[in-house]
């Protein structure tokens, strides 16, 4: 895919975002329906971690979008199902 | 004599008597009676039939024991000898103490111990003009059903359950379509690996050794804690400070003596994983760490092994099923290099309710028996993501990574460097820098404002920002990590020293053991 072009940058897309693990205590929730100008799914943690205290880089987590494992930098869009998974090790 | 037989009928009341004590408050008894039924068939009457010399011995033992034991004043026990009608009286225990909660529990303890331990004959006459004997020696050496002990049973065949010889009996997982004998033969030839004998291991080693599968090792270096046992329910409190695998291997033994259980009292690494895995045909992940988790995906990759993971974490977990045998996608083609221990919670750190890893057990047990017995369905390469306090599940499609370093060419174990070749233990920060050290307090901005780093030469960079952050990590020289307690600054020395920085170390114990240390 291309990256989005200028116009892509004032679109509003209405997501809904999932939460997991520690995510989802630093979050306070498991999950919510936003609306969002974020482009890709990195640009949409960001705006996030301006808003919740999350402490992982997103290097540590994955994304999945639509039940697949995303890419960072995937185009979002419009009503997108949008997962942040850390990794958990308790046993 | 505490404990003799009488040919004659027992007469209770007279018995009591020789129980009283003006010392004593309290007085248990029990009458065991003969039944007019056992095991479905009716019975008409019994003869008892005892090696006198050695099962008096024997009873003594026991009478004595039951008083040393309870510390109770006296106690008895008449047993019947020959035959006997419905209704007549069979064994009589008595006992008399000071208080009555011992004269309970002394009089349960030698009922129960006479069942097993007196050798004593017994032949029922059926209905139908059968009869049979019931072999009751050898009791000693049989492994012991306490529940057999237990009262649901009315008393008169004091001698007919416990010591039929038990066979396992599957019957109720055969009657399923996709399981019948050649299921149940499978089982029977398969050898499974449990790794971790906690949350996830209890109930996945319990349905594993209950369903009859043929091998079941046990791996845990762990000693049993009393903080386990809301999750870890095979366990006794009474156990606490014994090893894990051999408490597990015991309790797994008394549910199946079929399975050939395992123990291994010890802890994977590097040296010791790969020939583990050889002598099993499957493995199932239940350990709580990453650093354990990455070294048996990579050994089972590697081994083509089946590896069945799961992790949680408070009120929720994930599942994942590696299948190498069919190149199916792997841990590391989920998460990348950076998952450490220390980023993640575990149980100890984040809580978990107890419930949430018997789920994700049972559900590794399941995944487990379901590529065992190759039956449909399988997780396959999804990964589960369930969280139990919202039971919301989602399930992501993993696909092979094209990039992913356990496919792409042998690579070392993750474990290769030891934690102990790591970590250094210094009384206080100065002598670190003294030592040339350049040192690094990893701990995130808000901890570090509540606690600052005692010491003045120390540079602040959260881990993060550390492992991931720009400008890219660069020490000129040697390196010390710290955090709180030892554990993050491990992890990402650990990491650091993967990406091939040779000089980064981590302060052993955190800035806890610092100041534990600098106070003594």
């Amino acid at each position: 895919m291309s990256a989005p072009g200028p116009e892509a940058r004032q679109a509003r897309r209405h997501v809904k975002v999932q939460y997991y693990a520690l995510l989802r205590e630093q979050a306070g929730r498991s999950e919510e329906a936003l609306v969002t100008s974020a482009r890709t799914p990195r640009e949409l943690y960001e705006e996030l971690k301006g808003r919740y205290p999350f402490s992982l880089a997103p290097e540590m987590l994955r994304v999945a979008v639509n039940a697949e494992f995303g890419d960072w930098s995937q185009p979002l869009a419009d009503g997108d199902t949008v997962v942040f998974i850390p990794p958990v090790a308790g046993g | 004599m505490a404990f003799r037989f009488s040919q004659a009928p027992i007469d209770p009341a007279s018995l009591r008597a020789t129980l009283g004590d003006p010392a004593c408050g309290g007085y248990a008894a029990f009458e065991g009676w003969v039944r007019n039924h056992n095991e479905g068939r009716r019975v008409t009457r019994l003869e008892y039939e005892a090696f006198e010399p050695l099962a008096i011995k024997e009873g003594e033992r026991i009478i004595a024991e039951a008083v040393a034991r309870f510390g109770v004043e006296h106690a008895a026990c008449v047993h019947r000898l020959g035959s006997l009608a419905i209704g007549d009286l069979a064994v009589w225990v008595g006992v008399s103490a000071r208080h009555r909660h011992e004269a309970f529990l002394a009089c349960r303890y030698i009922i129960d111990e006479v069942k097993h331990r007196v050798p004593i004959w017994k032949k029922e006459y059926y209905e139908n003009g059968d009869s049979g004997w019931v072999n009751c020696e050898r009791c000693a050496t049989a492994p012991r059903h306490s529940e057999d002990a237990a009262g649901e049973h009315d008393h008169g065949h004091e001698h007919a359950h416990a010591h039929v010889h038990l066979v396992p009996d599957y019957s109720r997982q055969m009657a399923l379509r996709e399981v019948g004998p050649t299921g149940q033969a499978r089982l029977r030839a398969s050898r499974v690996l449990v790794v971790g004998c906690g949350g996830l291991g209890v109930p996945v080693m319990s349905y594993l050794a209950g369903a009859g599968v043929g091998r079941l090792g046990l791996i845990d270096a762990d000693r049993l804690e009393p903080s386990n046992l809301h999750r870890q329910t095979i366990y006794a409190l009474s156990d606490a400070g014994k090893p894990k695998a051999e408490l597990a291997a015991a309790r797994m033994r008394a549910l199946n003596p079929d399975v050939d259980v395992r123990p291994y009292v010890l802890r994977l690494n590097a040296d010791n994983v790969a020939g583990l895995i050889e002598q099993y045909d499957l493995v199932v992940d239940c350990t709580d760490n990453f650093s354990t988790k990455f070294l048996l995906n990579d050994a089972c990759v590697r081994l083509r092994k089946p590896l069945v993971i799961a992790s949680v974490y408070q009120y929720e977990g994930q599942l994942q099923v590696v299948r190498p045998d069919r190149d199916g996608p792997c841990l590391r083609c989920i998460w990348p290099e950076a998952t450490r221990d220390g980023l993640v919670g575990n149980c100890s750190e984040a809580g978990v309710l107890g419930p949430v890893p018997g789920l994700f057990g049972s559900l590794q047990a399941l995944e487990a028996l379901k590529i065992l017995l190759d039956l449909p369905g399988q997780l396959g390469e999804t990964l589960l993501v369930l969280d139990l306090m919202t039971l919301s599940l989602t399930r992501v499609r993993v696909r092979r990574a094209s990039n992913c370093p356990d496919h792409a060419s042998a690579r070392p174990l993750a474990a290769d460097v030891p934690a102990q070749a790591l970590e250094i233990e210094f009384d206080t920060l100065d002598e670190a820098a003294e030592a040339g050290f350049e040192i690094i307090d990893i701990r995130e901005p808000r901890e570090v404002e509540e606690s600052p780093t005692p010491g003045g030469r120390t540079r602040h960079v959260p881990m993060a920002q550390l492992l991931h952050g720009s400008p890219a990590f660069a020490p000129s020289g040697r390196c010390l990590l710290l955090c709180a307690s030892g554990r993050r600054s491990l992890a990402a020395a650990q990491e650091l020293r993967a990406r091939g920085f040779e000089n980064v170390y981590s302060l052993r114990g955190g800035l806890a053991a610092l100041t534990r240390r600098s106070l003594s």
